[in-house]
């Protein structure tokens, strides 16, 4: 059933040019932190690790969070307009796995993000002219880790435009809760606050970071925020009246 | 023109929408004045509260300002969008008043967050005890330079939200501008780039740079100072905002409701 579902909301998506987004904002990170490390060489002198900061470090407190608010909106928006609720919610489907199904469709673009960051990051480390090896194995971890605590924030998102029904208030609220990410990261509680996952999954200040902490006590942490939001988006929408 | 902005006024009544405003704007404020006043390198921020803000308030307005603008443009706008009341709406008034009745009041509520953050820097230095007299000259100047590029970015902003009915075109765009106007800081080396960008205005009209600064002797030889004011840009600023005023709003009265 639910593979059904996610086939329904892809469709749905179809034809939509908000995936040029994903794909064209992490351009701009790759082209001008680049250009910043090749600036500032005599300060950033750990070389993958310094390029990935200044690929990621905006990107995961701002930029990433209120896209993921954007898209998290717009699929939610799909069902608002028309009264598509009530179709929706007179399916003979699981209420909490349409949920789910969104929540997938939003993870993978999340995750087609990261691996397209992860390429420009790998482009940009060579057209710099960076000898050393490229770090894929950590690069993997990175990139997972990211969209393991993108799911995180999308699930949050996607409960709080089921609330809001209003497009932009949903995607200010990603901001607010991106920048809160950050004061959470600045106060090492980056890995227990919802909002400073991906940044910490990503590891975009402090590139050994997670490293040596390991990354289970992470994943775990993701998995439990992933069930307590869809568990609580999908106790609202099995409350929710089909008006 | 007031009776078409109180129909405004009633249609985002109960929507929360200065209050978003208003939100937005003291969690940049929150930021603005969060420092380690009382470490290290808190007697230099102390004696230099007025300038340091001068230097570092670019760089928030350049992720705030520009976040607020998308937000409030694109509510104003998909009240409109959601009940397909644009057609309605056309039939019944001259199309270009409503964009102008739609920018005024979206655009009220902007700089007046802009303002009110503006007076709670200043409320905030008073507050604190920062060192010498508060520079009132620079600090209407810095107003001034903040307001200019952020009717730029909302002219932007609102243009998009109202032609195209998905919101997240205007979103994205207003993301990826923003981003862009961001890093462009961070290039000092290429002022052109942030002077092809209206989000990079922000930067392009900063006055206080820091001098001195190195990773060694961090704060003991550092010192603010006052810079060229980039005038011509400023009314390259001006001229743009005017033309993206009329290109809006021609591309608006044009578009098939």
């Amino acid at each position: 059933m639910l593979w059904r579902l996610i086939r329904t909301e892809q469709m749905k998506l179809k034809r939509s040019p908000v995936w040029l987004a994903f794909l064209l904002m992490p351009v701009v990170p790759a082209a001008l932190g680049t250009l910043n490390y090749l600036n500032n060489l005599e300060l950033l002198q750990s070389a993958w690790y310094s390029l990935w900061t200044q690929h990621t470090l905006f990107t995961c407190y701002f930029f990433l969070p209120v896209m993921i608010g954007v898209y998290c909106s717009y699929t939610m928006r799909q069902e608002q307009n028309h009264h598509n609720w009530n179709k929706v919610l007179t399916m003979p489907v699981s209420r909490g796995m349409v949920l789910v199904a969104k929540l997938v469709c939003v993870s993978g673009m999340i995750l087609l993000s990261e691996v397209w960051i992860g390429v420009l990051f790998v482009l940009s480390g060579k057209l710099a002219g960076l000898a050393a090896p490229i770090p894929f194995a950590e690069l993997t971890t990175w990139c997972l880790m990211g969209t393991l605590g993108g799911m995180v924030m999308a699930s949050i998102q996607l409960v709080i435009s089921l609330f809001f029904k209003s497009f932009a208030l949903p995607v200010g609220i990603s901001l607010v809760g991106g920048i809160s990410g950050l004061v959470f990261l600045a106060k090492d509680l980056g890995h227990v606050w919802p909002y400073s996952l991906m940044a910490y999954g990503m590891n975009s200040n402090a590139p050994q970071q997670m490293l040596e902490s390991g990354s289970v006590p992470f994943v775990i942490t993701c998995v439990i925020y992933l069930a307590l939001f869809v568990g609580i988006g999908s106790w609202i929408l099995s409350k929710r009246d089909v008006s | 023109m007031i009776r078409l902005m109180r129909c405004e006024f009633y249609k985002t009544r109960r929507r929360y929408l200065v209050l978003t405003a208003l939100a937005i704007t003291a969690v940049g404020l929150v930021w603005a004045t969060y420092g380690d006043y009382d470490g290290p390198s808190g007697a230099f921020l102390l004696e230099n509260g007025w300038m340091s803000f001068l230097y570092q308030l670019p760089l928030l307005n350049a992720i705030f300002y520009p976040l607020l603008s998308m937000v409030i443009a694109s509510r104003l706008a998909d009240v409109e969008h959601k009940g397909g009341a644009l057609k309605q709406l056309c039939a019944m008034e001259e199309k270009g008043r409503l964009y102008d009745a739609k920018l005024l009041y979206g655009l009220a509520i902007v700089l007046l967050s802009v303002i009110l953050g503006w007076a709670g820097l200043i409320v905030f230095g008073l507050f604190r005890g920062f060192g010498g007299t508060l520079p009132m000259g620079l600090y209407l100047l810095f107003l001034l330079f903040t307001l200019l590029p952020t009717i730029a970015v909302y002219l932007i902003q609102h243009t998009i939200s109202l032609c195209v009915k998905n919101q997240a075109v205007a979103f994205f765009t207003g993301i990826i501008g923003t981003f862009a106007g961001l890093f462009s800081m961070f290039l000092p080396q290429f002022p052109l780039l942030r002077r092809c960008l209206p989000w990079g205005y922000y930067g392009t009209l900063q006055f206080v740079g820091l001098f001195g600064w190195t990773k060694e002797t961090r704060y003991d030889q550092a010192y603010f100072a006052i810079m060229e004011m980039d005038w011509p840009f400023f009314c390259v600023l001006v001229i743009a905002s005017v033309l993206l005023y009329l290109a809006g709003r021609w591309l608006f009265c044009r578009k098939e409701c």
